[in-house]
């Protein structure tokens, strides 16, 4: 059983400090999904008010069609992962799991079946004996994900659940979940701050910032189509050059930058698209930047090299661009060919305007 | 290099010396209670007994008010660790701004002097009754109930900051956690945080008990009729002393030692369990190996054996031979005494054949009283302070100053005041 | 503030929510607050027999406070020399017997803290809880028996030849002062043990290697971080020797009132109910008085202290 889970213009409000402000979101049952910003944008604010520890100043939020104003935490069908895990030192890693039963009053043989199972589905089989603090990070991180299963929610809450593993285990572990969370079909809602976490698991992911949220949708189109500047440096890395448009034709805007004229898609989002005399950033993506050998190219720029960084299969330069100094950021395939570039060796590169975006500089202006 | 070790020597002597201090007294006092001498002395080493344990256990009054004590005792209990838990509980919770206050003021019995409390307690009480229209014979007039409030004022601030710390490492989401999964409020106060608090609990209620068990300042005052074991004593060191007393002490400081042992061999296993844990976790270690029982750690088992073996020896050692010993030391004393009356008598008459006046009078009274003294459980000069403190009973502060000067320089002749000897038989009964 | 206790409510659920604020509220205002209140009325009003309370006859006055400091009325225009002496002695002696405490256990709490050795100073502190658990009055019993006449001082006194016959050690206030600096003394020690073992011993290192001298790294470095634990070590120390009671009872020597034993007479002899509880409130009030005023001049704050 999935829920959809529908949250209608909430406010948040702490004292004067607004957490969370005009929220709009509508997650379909069974989906994959994240909500993805900085530290401090009022992600965990919001999963609260989903979990019912927090009730909004405004709005409203609905579970599979209900409204939950007036009903408390322990009475409806979420389960929440917590940040920490808040896993229960004094309990066996049984007894942790199924306490949800337990509260329900079921009895010890019908609960130790139940946690059998589940601890199956975790793959830590025949290890229900064991106290908490006997466990790895990963291991309590399964066993807090079985616990929430245990309660048999319509919708799964996480809080950043795989910030304290450390990197290789982070990345064991979304495969893992996301394949649980197909094996359940329930709906996950995912919270975290690492960009490659939201765009490898989710169906569909909302970027926030500073309590409001800037874009909802697919993976793809966070990455490829930032409706804000904000979304466009957030999610993935970006080059960004400040300018002021001068004229737009045919999708593409003419943005006067210090490092020169560049030409730059519009946005695909309408309520996004700059026009002639905005001020705008251009983004451009490192792995978009290309070597132009004499060749005329768009957006072409003479740039002499900073840094050279391998990373396997691929290669990061550092450019310093000859008109404005400004240091930008390019990657190309490792193919096998070895180009070692020294330092202050002279390059031309440049882009087409279709891998840059020109976007309205937003909430980032003042930065 | 000479001037560091100097340095070493007196702090270690310094160290020494203050444990000595620390010590000192109630090894004194423990061995005067194995002494047959009356009055608790360490020199001159009369005989060596247990008697004093059986004087002890048949002091009908000490014995009432031990019971008294424990009663009083299970009442602080479980009235101050309820009250500290949930005090510690709203301290939690309280708003920022209140905080301060609320602290301070729950904090505050503990500074205040115990008979402030005591009174301010059985004045309350006594109005409640007065206002209920309550009889000297309801419970607001009872000194055990009265007393069970009293101390339970300040040992809940005992217990709340025991409380306190342990909530300090709790983390709140665990409640949360709990709720989230389904528990009631009531379910998760009783299956996460009481778990976690009892480890406090139990601490709290073991010093709410020792603290009760021990208080003087505020009992004295609201105790009324009735009697605990600390005023019993109070009256009984007050109006004189004997060795019974020390026996008490032993038996106290014995179970001390005890809880203090078996406090430290949990404390240990608690820190081997972790460690084992984390061994566990980072996979050095299959499984955890199962804990032997408490009862099997050898520590326990040793000291049991030390006490036991301790108790033994004395209760032998104590009963056999102690009548023969008694018989030569009050042989020999006897003799003494007999020496000095003989020398007395021939210095006598020599005086007497050199000034033809008769003094054989005073000197067969001399020695009659110090046999009386004997006889009735004093020896030595300690007596000489029983009628003052007496007097300190019985006279307004005013008067007394001059009135205690007054005896004062009577000097040792105090001994041998007819109301010291009651005193003294009064006290030992 | 509605809002606040619904929440406070909600927070804990309704049971777990009235067991707090009943447990909470009796012990504040039927245990604390009021029991003080009370006390303070009754110290301001005529001493009558209990079936006066509340009649005419009870009217308030502050007799007992003049009492206090001019004795009777018929001796009017004079101190009450007794009583003041006998208060401000009090006060003189519970501040003297906290520095004696303080100078004991500075450098024992230090010693144990960061100068002995791991197991045996656990062994240490450990040991220091046995005397803390033998009553007030059986400590104070201790020191009776050994500053007796016929006690181990005087034996090893006169064995070694420094007196020729006893001292009475118990007349001139040796005992006395000795057995209220016993008294108490783990009171200090633990505040203060607590407090230098957290200072981490690598600041003592440094400053050692920068060439201080001891007596300044204590001066600069120990003394400052333990100061919240000194504090509080020297306060209850201050307020539980003021307000002794046992110990000057059995202790005292003939001519050594404790300001208490004064307020205990007054309610069992003298029967003056109205004048103890006044005299009560003299201590209380000016113990705090007193605490804060020295809490103002080295400059902690209440709250850092009591941890
Ligand atoms: N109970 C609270 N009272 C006041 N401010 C809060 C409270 N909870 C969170 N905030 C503030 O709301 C903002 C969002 O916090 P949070 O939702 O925890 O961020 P994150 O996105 O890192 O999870 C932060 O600035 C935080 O300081
Ligand atoms: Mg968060």
């Amino acid at each position: 059983m999935s829920a959809d889970v529908r949250l209608e213009d909430v406010w948040i409000r702490f004292g004067d400090f607004i957490a969370a402000r005009e929220i709009n979101i509508h997650i379909q049952g069974g989906e994959f999904f994240t909500i993805l910003g900085p530290s401090g944008c009022g992600k965990t604010t919001l999963l609260r008010a989903v979990s019912g520890f927090l009730t909004p100043s405004e709005g409203n939020v609905l579970i599979g069609g209900t409204n939950m104003a007036g009903i408390g935490p322990n009475k409806r069908p979420t389960a929440l992962i917590f940040q920490n895990l808040a896993l229960f030192p004094l309990m066996t890693i049984w007894e942790n799991i199924t306490f949800s039963l337990e509260v329900r009053g079921a009895s010890k043989q019908e609960r130790r079946n139940r946690a059998e199972e589940l601890l199956e589905l975790i793959a830590l089989p025949g290890q229900g004996e064991k106290m908490v603090n006997e466990l790895s990070g990963g291991q309590k991180q399964r066993v807090a994900i079985a616990r929430a299963l245990c309660a048999e929610p319509e919708v799964l809450l996480l809080d950043e659940p795989l910030s304290a593993l450390d990197l290789k285990l982070r990345q064991h572990m979304r495969t893992e979940l996301r394949s649980i969370q197909r094996q359940v079909g329930i709906t996950f809602i995912y919270i975290t701050h690492d960009q490659g976490e939201a765009l490898t698991m989710s169906d569909n992911v909302a970027v926030m910032r500073e309590g409001v949220v800037e874009q909802i949708s697919d993976g793809n189109s966070i990455y490829d189509e930032p409706d804000t500047a904000f979304v466009a440096s957030f999610v993935g890395e970006n080059n960004r050059f400040d300018g002021k448009v001068s004229s737009v034709s045919d999708g593409i805007a003419t943005v006067d930058t210090a490092e020169g004229t560049i030409k730059a898609r519009l946005s695909a989002n309408t309520d996004s698209r700059v026009s002639a005399g905005d001020d705008a950033f251009v983004f451009v993506r490192p792995e978009a930047i290309q070597f132009v050998n004499g060749t005329a190219a768009d957006n072409r720029m003479n740039t002499k090299v900073y840094h050279e960084e391998f990373e396997g299969h691929f290669w990061q330069i550092f450019l310093d661009i000859e008109k404005s100094q400004k240091r930008i950021k390019m990657s190309y395939v490792n193919d096998g060919a070895t180009r070692v570039h020294s330092r202050g060796a002279e390059l031309a590169i440049g882009f087409p305007a279709q891998s840059a975006i020109a976007l309205p500089q937003g909430a980032l202006a003042a930065e | 290099m000479i001037a560091e070790r100097l340095q070493k020597y007196l702090v270690i002597g310094f160290v020494v010396l203050f444990f000595v201090y620390l010590f000192g007294p109630l090894i004194v006092m423990g061995i005067t209670a194995f002494n047959t001498s009356a009055f608790p002395r360490m020199s001159p080493w009369d005989c060596f007994t247990a008697e004093w344990f059986d004087v002890l256990m048949q002091d009908a009054r000490l014995m009432t008010g031990l019971r008294n004590s424990v009663f009083i005792g299970l009442g602080v209990v479980a009235l101050a660790v309820p009250i500290g838990l949930a005090g510690a509980l709203v301290l939690m919770q309280a708003r920022p701004r209140i905080r301060p206050w609320y602290y301070t003021i729950t904090i505050a019995p503990i500074l205040v002097p115990g008979v402030v409390l005591g009174i301010s307690t059985l004045l309350f009480w006594d109005r409640v009754g007065l206002l209920l229209g309550m009889g000297v014979d309801s419970i607001f007039y009872n000194g055990v109930f009265l007393t069970i409030v009293g101390q339970a004022t300040f040992i809940s601030a005992y217990t709340m900051l025991i409380f306190i710390a342990r909530l300090q490492r709790f983390d709140p989401v665990l409640e949360e956690a709990a709720l989230d999964l389904g528990a009631s409020h009531v379910q998760a106060f009783r299956k996460v945080l009481l778990p976690f608090l009892k480890p406090a609990i139990g601490s709290a209620a073991v010093l709410a008990f020792l603290a009760s068990f021990e208080n003087y300042n505020t009992t004295i005052f609201t105790i009324v009729q009735s009697s605990t074991l600390t005023t019993v004593l109070a009256s009984k060191v007050r109006y004189g002393i004997d060795p019974s007393i020390s026996a008490l002490a032993v038996t106290i400081v014995i179970i001390t030692l005890v809880g203090a042992v078996m406090y430290e061999i949990s404390q240990r296993r608690q820190a081997r369990k972790e460690k084992a844990q984390q061994a566990v976790a980072r996979g050095e270690l299959k499984s955890m190996t199962k804990q032997r029982s408490f009862f099997a750690e050898p520590a326990f088992i040793m000291s049991a054996l030390i006490v036991f073996a301790g108790l033994g020896i004395v209760y032998f050692a104590g009963t056999i031979g102690v009548d023969e010993c008694k018989a030569i030391v009050k042989a020999e004393k006897q003799a003494q005494i007999k020496l000095r009356v003989e020398r007395r008598q021939q210095k006598a008459m020599f005086e007497r054949t050199a000034e033809q006046i008769g003094a054989e009078q005073p000197d067969q009274e001399d020695v009659q009283d110090e046999e009386k003294v004997k006889a009735k459980g004093t020896e030595g000069y300690e007596g000489i302070f029983a009628p003052q403190n007496l007097q300190e009973q019985a006279g307004d502060s005013g008067v007394e100053e001059e009135k205690v000067k007054a005896k004062g320089t009577e000097g040792y002749e105090g001994i041998f005041a007819p109301e010291n000897l009651q005193d003294q038989s009064g006290s030992n009964q | 503030m509605v809002s606040y206790w619904k929440n406070f409510f909600l927070k804990n659920g309704t049971a777990v929510a009235l067991f707090l604020i009943i447990s909470v509220g009796v012990w504040l205002f039927m245990m604390i607050i009021l029991p003080q209140l009370f006390m303070l009325d009754f110290s301001i009003r005529a001493n009558v027999p209990p079936p006066k309370f509340g009649t005419e006859e009870h009217y308030y006055t502050l007799e007992h406070y003049k009492y206090m400091l001019f004795g009777s009325a018929q001796a009017s225009g004079t101190f009450n020399i007794i009583d003041l002496t006998v208060f401000f002695r009090t006060i003189a002696a519970a501040i003297f017997v906290t520095l004696i405490d303080l100078a004991l256990c500075y450098p024992i709490a230090y010693y144990l803290a960061h100068v002995a050795i791991g197991g045996w100073s656990r062994l240490m502190v450990l040991s220091l809880i046995v005397p803390f658990w033998v009553n007030e009055i059986l400590r104070a019993f201790a020191f009776k028996i050994i500053f007796g006449s016929t006690g181990v001082i005087n034996n090893v006194l006169i064995a070694v030849g420094v007196l020729d016959s006893p001292y009475d050690f118990i007349r001139n206030d040796i005992a006395l002062w000795a057995g209220l600096s016993y008294a108490f003394i783990l009171l200090m020690i633990f505040p203060i043990y607590n407090a230098v073992e957290s200072l981490d011993k690598n600041q003592i290192e440094a400053a050692r290697d920068l060439g201080s001298s001891w007596l300044r790294i204590h001066w600069r470095i120990v003394v400052p971080h333990a100061k919240p634990g000194i504090s509080s070590g020297c306060t209850m120390v201050f307020m539980l020797t003021a307000g002794a009671l046992a110990a000057p009872q059995i202790l005292g020597g003939p001519s050594s009132l404790w300001f208490t034993q004064i307020i205990y007479q007054g309610f069992n002899q003298a029967g003056n109910w109205a004048r103890g509880s006044a005299y009560a409130i003299i201590l209380l009030i000016s113990c705090i008085v007193l605490v804060l005023v020295i809490m103002k001049i080295f400059k902690v704050r209440f709250g850092e202290m009591m941890k």
